[in-house]
């Protein structure tokens, strides 16, 4: 079994599920048998999970939408212009 | 990126722009937005860094690994195992983006790319030009910064006195729910 300093140095991988399966299974046992690890880790997977959704909430202005919506119509025209055949 | 929502809304109509010009480019099957997020990393290093000269030095301290949850489980024996209800989940979207918004630039974008917009460690390498493991060795230093950022948005949003808020709740939840629309209306209209 790996032990408390591993198990903290796969954490990031971890949560951010880009561990290999065998690791996560090792990860997994430790975390049955460790109380200290666990809890840090389910710490730390909230931490990730507020930081996401908090942030997610913010959207792009809607005068910047329109002066995009603006600029790719201005460029299509430009590319036509330059491209006949698209 | 820019730290300055004017020229950050310029850089990303030019990297659309850009997108919409090279789109014959873009190999189809390969993830669209990592293809994106790599002509707005493009686009930035190309013009704005090049005008704005040296990007600006964070005065963020490195820290100790986990000092969220040591900081937050330190005034008693108990163990805190979720984030609700501490100090850090009374920060609104806009300082928790702030405190990302203030990391070093390399660590900034990697943990925006990764714990924001969700891409994998392969998409933020190809995003940003970089190794796969440098992606790692970032996000990990990153989220470090990134931990004491958010305390340091906690104590100057006020909330200093310990671990736990104590809530003279009715209903946890909507308490929490409640405050956070406070501190987000409080603290809006800077974005």
């Amino acid at each position: 079994m790996i032990n408390c300093r591993d198990c903290a140095s796969a954490l990031n991988p971890y949560l951010d599920r880009e561990l290999s399966d065998d690791d996560v299974v090792q990860v997994r046992a430790h975390l049955e048998a460790c109380g200290g690890c666990l809890h840090l880790f389910q710490f730390e997977e909230s931490l990730r999970r507020l930081v996401r959704v908090r942030c997610q909430e913010l959207s792009a202005p809607q005068s910047l939408r329109e002066r995009i919506t603006l600029r790719l119509a201005m460029e299509r025209t430009r590319l036509q212009r330059l491209r006949p055949e698209l | 990126m820019t730290r300055n929502p004017s020229d950050a809304e310029d850089l990303v109509q030019d990297a659309l722009v850009r997108a919409y010009r090279f789109y014959d480019r873009f190999e189809p099957g390969t993830n669209f937005r990592a293809w994106l997020f790599k002509i707005l990393t493009n686009t930035y290093i190309n013009t704005y860094r090049r005008k704005q000269g040296r990007p600006q030095e964070s005065s963020l301290e490195d820290t100790e690994d986990f000092f969220l949850y040591n900081q937050l489980s330190e005034d008693g024996a108990e163990r805190v195992t979720d984030v609700e209800d501490t100090v850090i989940d009374h920060l609104g979207a806009d300082a928790i983006q702030r405190a990302i918004d203030q990391l070093p630039p390399q660590f900034r974008t990697t943990v925006q790319l990764s714990d924001v917009e969700g891409l994998s460690y392969a998409e933020v390498a190809e995003a940003t030009g970089v190794a796969k493991g440098t992606v790692m060795s970032r996000l990990f230093r990153g989220r470090r910064l990134l931990q004491r950022a958010l305390w340091d948005q906690a104590q100057s949003a006020g909330f200093t006195s310990g671990s736990k808020v104590h809530t003279p709740s009715v209903d946890g939840d909507e308490h929490a729910s409640g405050s956070n629309g406070v501190v987000a209306r409080a603290r809006g209209g800077t974005r």
